[in-house]
């Protein structure tokens, strides 16, 4: 329970951030790290480092699918100024970036439909709905993030 | 007066000219060494593959899945010393490597020295290759002429002067070229760390981009695995050594797992250029990637 409330707060205060901050930079990478969050809840399930909890998956699945719906508009033009190390890329092939979030979008809900009422009823079946949503991590960091890891 | 010192100046050019030409000879490979190595086993050559990266350049741009296996070439890289179009190597004896010999392949990948006896440009990194095992060159071998030949020409390096002088790149070799381990471990060095050294420094070739290089492409090796800014395309490679910027906080595990996974201890993900590597390193065994891991905990920390 404690964990959920964990959860559940990330995705609030992920909220709230997007509420409070007007400034396309800030919010897109607070949504990042609200993503990332979730990835690292996911894998800490999956490596057996956190004891698997279908509603806690759920929380996991809902996070990124909200991150994955709001993501694609905070890239206006003039924003690849800045602290950020979004790659010009995304503004040279604004195409290709908002197809990568429409595929991310699509393996999210995708993963929601999969989480059902109650979450993923076992860590198989979390495994099968969360592996296409992470994947979307590496192949768009890939083209449109300024390499620094 | 006038002309005795026309002849000096001559015979100082012809001196330097026939310098130029025995220093910048290309240099094979003892052939004794290629004999020890057995015949070449497909299945570990796989395994060579991967650590390799070798469809990371060579199979055609954005090539996913099986279309990794077509090694078709045309990859460009685009440096300060022009563009580099990675060669067809799939097993097709006109435009890929079917009609070579396991000593022409051998050669090409630790001596840079292609067939017809040319140097190759060190944007193939021949110069960690040559840290290989004989045999696991030999095992690579067996594997890539199983793969899918591929009967299209990839095009040609586009290389300003001087660097469209493929004889200058002997000298190159004489002063970065170096064959044996760069970082010293003792002779009781856990059996993983050597393994890891072996993977990271020869096949892996991780130093041909986190180390810096000199104007003349030399990799430092000072500041072995110390980041450096990529060659081509923004950003740059990481520290990757256990310095407080580098690897410093990441454990073994968070490495192996990174290799793995592609994400990073607070999960941010693999991006750039490292994408594609961390992809191969994925197809590796565990036992591989543990080894790369716990080699880059036991080298020298960048300071």
């Amino acid at each position: 329970m404690k964990r959920l409330a964990i959860s559940v707060s990330a995705l609030l205060f992920t909220m709230v951030g997007v509420a409070a901050a007007d400034d396309p930079i800030v919010v897109r990478q607070s949504l990042m790290q609200a993503a990332a969050a979730s990835a690292a809840t996911s894998a800490g399930m999956m490596k057996g480092e956190i004891e698997y909890n279908p509603t806690v998956a759920k929380a996991a699945i809902a996070t990124l699918y909200g991150v994955s719906q709001a993501y694609g508009d905070y890239f206006p033009e003039g924003t690849q100024e800045g602290d950020s190390d979004a790659s010009p890329r995304i503004w040279e092939d604004m195409e290709g970036f908002q197809q990568a979030i429409a595929d991310f979008q699509t393996d999210t809900a995708a993963a929601v439909q999969a989480a059902g009422e109650d979450g993923p009823a076992d860590l198989a079946a979390f495994q099968q709905a969360i592996q296409p949503v992470l994947s979307n991590c590496k192949d768009c960091h890939e083209d449109f993030r300024i390499q620094d890891n | 007066m006038l002309r005795k010192s026309l002849y000096v100046i001559v015979a100082l050019v012809v001196a330097a000219g026939a310098a130029f030409w025995l220093l910048t000879q290309p240099e094979r490979l003892d052939g004794s060494a290629l004999a020890a190595a057995g015949p070449g086993d497909p299945d570990r050559g796989e395994r060579v593959f991967w650590a390799g990266g070798c469809a990371s350049c060579h199979a055609r741009p954005d090539a996913e899945d099986d279309a990794l296996l077509e090694l078709a070439g045309g990859r460009a890289l685009e440096t300060d010393f022009g563009t580099f179009i990675a060669p067809n190597i799939s097993p097709d004896p006109e435009h890929g490597i079917g009609d070579w010999s396991e000593a022409d392949f051998a050669n090409a990948m630790m001596r840079g020295v292609s067939p017809e006896g040319e140097h190759y440009y060190p944007a193939f990194p021949y110069s960690s290759y040559a840290r290989m095992d004989e045999q696991d060159v030999a095992d690579l071998f067996v594997y890539l002429n199983a793969l899918p030949p591929v009967a299209e020409a990839a095009p040609a390096n586009e290389l300003s002067f001087p660097y469209n002088i493929r004889r200058g790149i002997g000298l190159w070799k004489l002063l970065y070229m170096h064959d044996q381990p760069v970082v010293d471990l003792p002779a009781d060095a856990p059996e993983e760390v050597l393994r890891g050294r072996y993977l990271v420094e020869g096949p892996g070739h991780c130093g041909e981009c986190h180390t810096p290089r000199n104007f003349m492409g030399g990799q430092n090796f000072d500041r072995w695995l110390a980041g450096a800014p990529m060659m081509e395309g923004e950003g740059s490679a990481p520290d990757i050594t256990p310095s407080e910027d580098g690897l410093g906080s990441w454990s073994a595990g968070d490495i192996a797992y990174y290799l793995e996974s592609g994400f990073t201890p607070d999960f941010d993900v693999v991006g750039g250029a490292m994408a594609d590597v961390q992809r191969n390193m994925a197809r590796l065994p565990d036992e591989d990637r543990r080894a790369i891991a716990a080699y880059l905990k036991a080298i020298p920390a960048a300071n």
